[in-house]
């Protein structure tokens, strides 16, 4: 017993030990920015391709963006900034957008940049038959006789001088702009592109601060600096590494014995490590995404099409649940738009716990006692949870849920049928941020389909439609704004959805990754950061 | 000492309703979880804290005592069951019918452990069987009888050539009386001892399943899945880890003292 006794008391003692938590390194203390050094990080998947025109991948985008410049690029506040455009226009009947291109620019070996190579690389996804892309060009002026095959070139991309590009549109987007920031409208060189052959997926034409070093498929993407662009404040390090295929838990453990210099979207023990100890903090990065999760209900059905009963689940859910089961890494959502997002009303409140409230309106609607229901949910460690929780909360008003849980191809099909489950999580995801990509698809009356309906709660509002019309012609941003916020009354009053929460990306960084913080659409974007490095380049310990 | 830790075992698990009054698979995210989310450590209030999920973790530990003993008895059951009838068999019938019954045992023995335990606890759990404790104790029950049937097989070999045995046949008894009558209580303590170490094995064995995934089904507590949900938060929480380990720790411990303790008295027996 006593050998038992002693076996216990070290286990203890390991466990127990207190023990330095915090970072190794500090920042040396430059003052301004430094150049050189490389940047380390890992991901969990791996790279598909590296062809602007084909990657739509999370993690190809962190190689992407520092790889291709566009005209235009997002602020970390989600504004439109000029990258290899300087200026540009729209006119009056928002369906001219022109182009000034910057002077000067250059691919990756210096031979120069014109409005042509951008007409190029629009024309060229038109043309593809594989480009998850090509929709988003669909309302520019002859696109679809490209798509279709009857014409070469688009009607619609003028290019009066190599530093001007004029876009006519046979009708308004006012999301047109967000597209010019994606990378696959980065300027391409049409011999590139044919010298390059199958291998172009591998040798990417670069436009942007950096270039490609080497890909090690599977293993690693090694990016070195652009000596030819424009930017300097946009390249201060010498090159940057992409691990591929590293979990989550092994990236945090790397990103410990200092093997990489940030790790990303921390596993629960990990970011409550990281947020237990102060002297992290400064390190910890969170931003929000542009995503919207909650339950969404069929409101055809029964007891779904009460808008008393939709109300009352809003309020019998209780959001800190769900943001203390996923450790504080959410926001409490009042409706699809995400924090930061035009035409989101702040002032707005979401749903509050009320369950008294909760239990009166089911009363008022016919439903004293509650009833019982399906609820369908993904096979996910997060999900589960948040199911589990919202069924305890809807217990306490009589709602009593039977979980069933599916893959997550497998809930995409079922919830996407009018006939199926009338009860179920459901997140969304924009593609860019705007407010179109979240109402339109989610709550417009003709989103609705048979099958695979992105309206996945049947909800019909002619009211709404009418607006959403209204918005997507408004050529005028403030106008626009003032017309998605109704747009979010009206469903916060109807609740189609339960609203939950905007789920945050976390990321923690070496101490010495300095100019750095997460962005809200391309998320790890290093292409400012730098590196506050000692004498010699090795980290200052703490 | 072995006694005294089996028998607490076993009042655990038996007086588990009791024991705690908190539900082992309810997960209280108001008052089981901190501010941001993480487990709570020991406290008035759970005396052993509470796991990622806001569940107190002296209700699972509790509950878990009562799922491996279940587990761990049905397998040994099954093991004694086979291992008991092939080592007769073999050790009485002699000749080709012992040299098959050996020889399979030493081709299952010829495998590592875990790794045919996990090819059939993933088999068996593909079957749907009605129970979810099932096929866990099914795959260490049909792992764990060789051990069984090779001791057994020797102890009846000697015991067949014994003068006892050929006056027993020589008047005419059917060789399942001899086995039955004659052999099997002269066995008996082999049996005792090779069970209850067996047992320690497969308490061991579950929480190794467990840990890999194989176990019952979530959200039922096991002392292995305790420690696998809780590895990941060592450092936050190292009693998500600790309570779990010294349960095995201390269960498997009893049982081998037990096992040992047993075998003394056998061996006394006999020596007597």
């Amino acid at each position: 017993m006593n050998r038992l006794g002693g076996v216990i008391a070290v286990l203890l003692a390991a466990g127990c030990a207190p023990a330095d938590r915090g970072p190794r390194f500090r920042p040396a203390g430059a003052t301004t920015p430094r150049d050189g050094g490389t940047l380390r990080f890992a991901v969990k998947d791996q790279v598909r391709t590296l062809d602007p025109m084909i990657a739509d991948d999370d993690s190809g985008w962190y190689v992407l963006h520092p790889l291709f410049d566009t005209l235009i690029d997002f602020s970390p506040d989600l504004e439109i900034i000029p990258r290899l455009a300087t200026s540009w226009a729209v006119s009056q009947d928002g369906r001219t957008y022109t182009f000034e291109l910057r002077p000067g620019i250059t691919f990756s070996d210096g031979v120069p940049i014109a409005a042509a190579h951008v007409k190029y690389s629009l024309e060229r996804t038109l043309h593809a038959q594989d480009s998850p892309f090509t929709q988003y060009l669909g309302d520019i002026e002859g696109a679809h006789d490209v798509i279709d095959g009857r014409a070469t070139t688009c009607a619609g991309l003028l290019t009066p001088s190599d530093h001007r590009l004029v876009i006519r549109l046979a009708q308004p987007n006012p999301a047109l702009l967000d597209i010019f920031a994606m990378p696959f409208t980065t300027p391409q060189r049409a011999e590139h592109v044919a010298a390059a052959g199958d291998q172009l997926r591998r040798r990417p034409d670069a436009t942007g601060p950096f270039m490609l070093d080497s890909w090690d498929e599977g293993d690693r993407v090694v990016l070195t600096r652009n000596p030819h662009y424009y930017d300097p404040t946009r390249a201060h390090l010498d090159a940057m590494v992409m691990i591929e295929n590293v979990p989550r838990d092994t990236q945090f453990e790397m990103f410990e014995r200092a093997e990489i210099d940030a790790a990303e979207k921390l596993a629960t023990p990990d970011y409550l490590f990281v947020m237990s100890e102060p002297a992290w903090q400064p390190y910890v990065h969170r931003s929000p995404a542009m995503n919207v999760y909650g339950s969404r209900m069929n409101v055809q059905v029964k007891p779904f099409n009460d808008r008393r009963v939709r109300q009352a689940l809003n309020y019998a859910l209780d959001k800190r649940h769900t943001q203390r089961l996923l450790n504080g890494t959410t926001v409490p959502a009042h409706g699809i738009l995400p924090p930061g997002m035009v035409g989101r009303d702040p002032g707005l409140a979401p749903y509050p716990h009320d369950v008294a409230k909760a239990r009166a309106l089911l009363a008022e609607a016919g439903y004293p006692d509650g009833f019982d229901v399906e609820y369908v949910t993904t096979n996910d460690e997060e999900t589960e949870k948040v199911a589990g929780s919202l069924q305890s909360d809807l217990a306490e008003v009589g709602v009593r849920l039977r979980i069933t849980v599916m893959s997550w191809a497998a809930w995409q099909t079922a919830i996407g049928q009018p006939q199926g489950p009338a009860f179920s999580f459901a997140s969304w995801t924009a593609d860019f941020p705007d407010p179109t990509d979240f109402f339109d698809p989610l709550f417009d009356s003709r989103a609705i389909t048979s099958t695979n309906s992105s309206n996945n709660s049947f909800y019909q509002n002619p009211e709404l439609d009418a607006l959403l019309d209204e918005a997507r012609r408004a050529p005028d941003l403030l106008e626009r704004k003032a017309l998605y916020r109704r747009a979010e009354h009206i469903l916060y009053d109807d609740a189609p959805w339960i609203w939950d929460y905007h789920r945050l990306s976390t990321e923690v960084t070496q101490p010495y990754v300095r100019g750095y913080e997460l962005h809200p659409i391309w998320q790890r974007d290093y292409t400012s950061a730098w590196l506050d490095l000692g004498p010699g380049g090795a980290p200052v310990a703490r | 000492m072995g006694a005294v830790l089996v028998a607490a075992l076993v009042a655990v698990a038996a007086l588990a309703p009791v024991l705690s009054a908190k539900n082992p698979l309810a997960s209280d995210v108001e008052h089981g979880l901190s501010e941001l989310g993480a487990p709570l450590p020991p406290s008035g209030e759970s005396v052993l804290g509470t796991d990622q999920l806001g569940r107190d973790v002296w209700a699972r530990v509790v509950a878990g005592a009562g799922t491996s003993l279940a587990i761990a008895t049905l397998a040994t059951l099954i093991a004694l069951v086979l291992g008991l009838s092939i080592g007769l068999i073999a050790g009485y019938a002699g000749g080709a019918i012992d040299n098959a019954l050996m020889r399979l045992v030493d081709l299952v023995l010829a495998f590592p452990f875990l790794l045919l335990a996990i090819l059939l606890a993933a088999l068996f759990r593909e079957a749907n069987l009605a129970s979810s404790n099932a096929p866990v104790f099914l795959t260490l029950g049909a792992v764990g009888w060789m051990t069984m049937a090779r001791v057994i097989r020797g102890k009846t070999q000697v015991l067949a050539g014994s003068e006892m045995i050929m006056a027993a046949r020589a008047i005419g008894a059917s060789p399942s009386r001899i086995i039955v009558r004659h052999i099997l209580p002269n066995v008996a303590g082999a049996v005792i001892v090779v069970t209850a170490l067996g047992f320690a094995q497969n308490l061991l064995a579950e929480s190794v399943l467990s840990y890999l995934g194989l176990g019952p089904p979530p959200p039922a507590p096991t002392w292995g899945r305790m420690l696998y949900e809780g590895r990941a938060y060592y450092r936050i929480a190292p009693h998500l880890v600790l309570v779990p380990g010294v349960a095995i720790l201390l269960a498997v411990i009893g049982f081998n003292l037990l096992g040992e303790g047993l075998r003394d008295a056998a061996d006394a027996k006999v020596q007597r």
